[in-house]
């Protein structure tokens, strides 16, 4: 099955339960805000998706619904159950189309006589809902976004027409500038911004995606907008608006209203059981609808609210009672209590394959607690020791098979394939490119690595960074190109592979490479380094730089700086992931940047040591390598001691030292030393004694412990103990 | 220099803003919980970077030195500032 369809499948089901969900609990509080919101965010999103798979019959049913959901959202009244009901049905029609799509791979062919009706469905349960007496409503509800429009509702500005435009998410990948659009509009009165995504927030909003609505109104008459806006015309919905020929302003509203109201509730003081639940339902809506005129939807709620009690009663005071209160000047109710705000657990999308692998794995442990309860009999029985023995050896190495398949199994569960971020760039890139005039292709090799979810989830911004910057600056124009005789097309190739733990990708570009001289003159210019320093670095520590922050900074839109989005951003980015950032120039031939990043965050190998007689763990990444050093080979250099390694210096630390242990005098032979990378830098540690490599859980530090420096960690050994793992960039650090 | 940090408080938006300084705003803003925006120098921004001041809900001192910015996006983002409830927080899709 096509990949995208897979994954519309995954989201479309999580969607389709999410609303369920959401409507479920409407249906015990229909009045509940939060809940109605999730729906339509669930209706949106799966229309959306509907429509990225071109699943027409789809989009256009769930569009219908999406239509109800909003104008319930606007006018604020509690859901009706019909339409509830019918909402719920749409959701189980799309869950029978999606069962089909699985299926067979394609969409249902049934699929747009099915989305007929149920449009016909959701529309019916509406206008029942609207008792067929208020088609005005229905109108606004289709043109809720009017109402949002804050002069919208005073005819006497003058406004002619009405603009909503929803730009492109990629309109800020073009190039696009969509409020330069709507402020070069001839005779501008107003503009009202909102999300499209309400649940945006400064710490998940991607701020090179377009997530605006834009509302506006212009004196200019219709066709004029139209004309001006041609360029967005799918994007905008533009409305005439009528001319009034009264103006009342505002006061005139409230006073209208007044007087509204005072009928309404005259009317409904009229004696006789007569026509009660008619004249409750027309003054009710009358009053509601006078309310939201005025913007005051609180009251409005109120209004209908009592409206139904009323009707439920069969007595109009509650009625009289919530209008009156709505006369009562600045009578806006105290926002409804805050309901309680359900937090979003992390999901993860497994496939059920491995979850079976687990089940089979948990079967077999129990063979193996079985077998080992039986061993236990026999030993009380009496028998053999030599022939138990046998057995429990037997046992514990089926155990212990058992237990590494099952870590492998669990680690592979939090395991994504690169593909997952890989596929969004070429198209990205294509953009990037077509915007800066290049016309570049973009290679991925070894999709199919699979890395931590974590981390897979955590690479798309630093590599987007990393890609600009290739098509920005690495890939020379089309002219240079040809003059270098190169291809005019630009090739950048995104390759990722696993190395042992490390999972490694390399965005290589065949451009220019990195102009060292202008990073040390921009490098200079940003005071970043003294002159004499940046004359006295070697070319790879000048290209470093690019890596310093402050390299690259907003007001500098230089050749070399790019777009602000510097490469301090990309490097602290793959650090907090645990990895590394590298970067090989060659002239004339390309730059190549590469991100190391640890396969998992949850295993790590460990090589033990001992010192004063406790046992600590040092992460096996940063060890290089494991030396005897004479004592007399160790030479004091300042208040620090180094030792020479292959004619290079490297400076000793002794362990028992750093961490405050009293080292027994038996030692003082030769050294033992652990030459370990931290920051960039080598040094040794001097330790007691060498231990055994082992691939550990880590777990961090918590509560009191957790602001102990140095200490990355800790784990069980088999023995019991617990093996404190050390955090040697910390130490050196 | 279109954007500018000064004594932690102040994020001082400066000339013509382009798309890019939407991010650095951004960062600005998520590490300074505190600062306030100052437009009065701002004659344009790209929608990049209103996008990021609407989301945010930031007090913005003004008005800024661009009439569309003052006369439009100003009082605009102003409204959405007393309408925005507290969001909830985000139901982040998972992708595979």
């Amino acid at each position: 099955m096509n990949e995208f369809v897979e994954q519309f499948l995954l989201e479309s089901r999580e969607l389709v339960a999410q609303a369920t969900d959401d409507l479920m609990a409407l249906e015990d509080r229909p009045a509940d805000k939060e809940r109605l919101d999730g729906v339509f965010r669930a209706f949106h999103t799966l229309k959306g998706a509907a429509g990225i798979v071109e699943f027409a019959a789809m989009s256009r049913t769930l569009h219908a619904a999406e239509d109800i959901l909003s104008a319930l959202r606007a006018s604020r009244q509690p859901i009706s159950s019909n339409v509830l009901g019918e909402c719920l049905a749409c959701l189980d029609l799309t869950s029978r189309w999606l069962d089909a799509m699985q299926a067979s791979g394609e969409t249902p062919s049934a699929a747009d006589r099915d989305a007929d009706d149920m449009i016909a469905r959701l529309v019916g349960a509406m206008t029942t809902d609207e008792d067929d007496k208020s088609p005005a409503r229905t109108a606004a509800a289709r043109d809720d976004w009017l109402d949002r429009l804050p002069a919208a509702a005073s005819p006497s500005s003058g406004a002619l027409t009405a603009i909503r435009y929803v730009p492109d998410p990629d309109a800020f990948f073009r190039g696009e500038d969509p409020l330069s659009i709507i402020a070069s509009l001839p005779q501008l009165l107003a503009v009202e911004l909102a999300l499209t995504d309400q649940t945006l927030t400064p710490e998940t909003i991607d701020t090179f995606n377009c997530s605006l609505e834009i509302l506006a109104l212009t004196k200019a008459p219709t066709a004029e907008v139209q004309s001006a806006l041609r360029s967005i015309a799918e994007r905008t919905d533009i409305r005439p608006l009528a001319p009034s020929a009264a103006s009342p302003d505002s006061d005139d509203d409230l006073a209208q209203a007044t007087s509204l109201l005072e009928a309404q509730i005259a009317l409904l003081r009229v004696d006789g059981a007569d026509g009660l639940s008619g004249r409750l339902e027309s003054a009710g809506r009358t009053a509601a609808n006078a309310l939201l005129y005025l913007g005051r939807s609180g009251l409005a709620a109120a209004v209908e609210q009592a409206m139904t009690t009323s009707r439920s009663q069969r007595n109009a005071a509650s009625l009289i009672a919530a209008i009156e209160q709505a006369l009562t000047p600045e009578a806006e109710p105290p926002p409804a209590p805050g309901t309680a705000v359900p937090v979003a657990s992390r999901a993860l999308r497994v496939d059920m394959d491995r979850i079976d692998a687990l089940v089979k794995l948990t079967g077999e442990l129990i063979v193996v607690k079985n077998a080992i309860g039986h061993a236990a009999k026999r030993i009380a029985g009496d028998e053999d020791p030599a022939a138990i023995a046998s057995i429990l050896r037997d046992q514990h190495a089926l155990f212990d098979r058992l237990a590494n398949e099952l870590q492998g199994a669990v680690l592979r569960i939090r395991v994504l394939p690169l593909r997952t971020v890989f596929r969004r760039f070429p198209r990205l890139v294509r953009e990037i490119a077509g915007n800066v005039g290049k016309s570049i292709r973009l290679i991925t090799e070894g999709e199919a690595t699979e890395a931590d979810a974590t981390i897979v989830d955590a690479l798309f911004e630093p590599l987007l960074h990393v890609l600009r910057n290739a098509v920005d600056h690495g890939i020379e124009t089309p002219e240079q190109r040809a003059s270098a005789g190169k291809p005019a097309m630009g090739t950048i190739v995104l390759h990722g592979r696993r190395e042992a733990d490390t999972v490694r990708i390399e965005i290589e570009d065949d451009g220019g490479g990195i102009d060292v001289d202008r990073v040390r003159a921009v490098a200079a210019a940003h005071g970043l380094a003294s002159e004499q320093a940046l004359a006295a670095m070697t070319e790879a520590e000048a290209v470093e730089l690019i890596f310093a922050p402050g390299f690259s900074t907003a007001a500098t839109v230089s050749d070399l700086s790019g777009r602000g989005v510097g490469m301090d951003s990309v490097r602290a980015a793959v650090e907090r992931l645990g990895g590394t950032v590298t970067l090989r120039s060659r002239a004339g031939t390309g730059t190549t940047v590469t991100l190391s990043l640890p396969f998992s965050l949850m295993m790590t190998r460990v090589m033990t040591v001992e010192v004063a007689g406790q046992a600590f763990g040092l992460p096996l990444d940063t060890v290089l390598e494991t030396t005897i050093v004479a004592r007399d080979m160790i030479v004091p250099i300042g208040s620090g001691r180094a030792f020479v390694l292959r004619d290079r210096t490297i400076p000793l630390v002794d362990l028992a030292d750093t961490l405050g242990l009293a080292r027994d005098a038996s030692s003082r032979e030769a050294a033992k030393v652990v030459v370990v990378s931290a920051a960039g830098q080598i040094g040794g540690l001097e330790v007691d004694r060498l231990g055994e490599r082992l691939d550990v859980m880590l777990k961090p530090m918590e509560g009191l412990l957790g602001c102990m420096t140095s200490v990355a960690g800790t784990t069980l050994l088999g023995d019991g103990r617990i093996l404190v793992v050390l955090d040697v960039q910390e130490m050196f650090g | 220099m279109t954007i500018a940090l000064h004594d932690d408080n102040t994020i001082r938006l400066i000339g013509a803003c382009p798309a890019e300084d939407g991010e650095t705003l951004l960062q600005y803003l998520l590490a300074n919980p505190k600062a306030e925006v100052d437009w009065r120098g701002c004659e344009s921004a790209h929608t990049a970077v209103i996008q990021v001041l609407l989301v945010s809900g930031r007090a913005l001192r003004g008005p800024a030195a661009g009439p569309f910015l003052e006369r439009f996006i100003g009082p605009a983002l102003a409204r959405s500032r007393r309408e925005v409830p507290p969001s909830p927080p985000g139901r982040k899709m998972r992708k595979r």
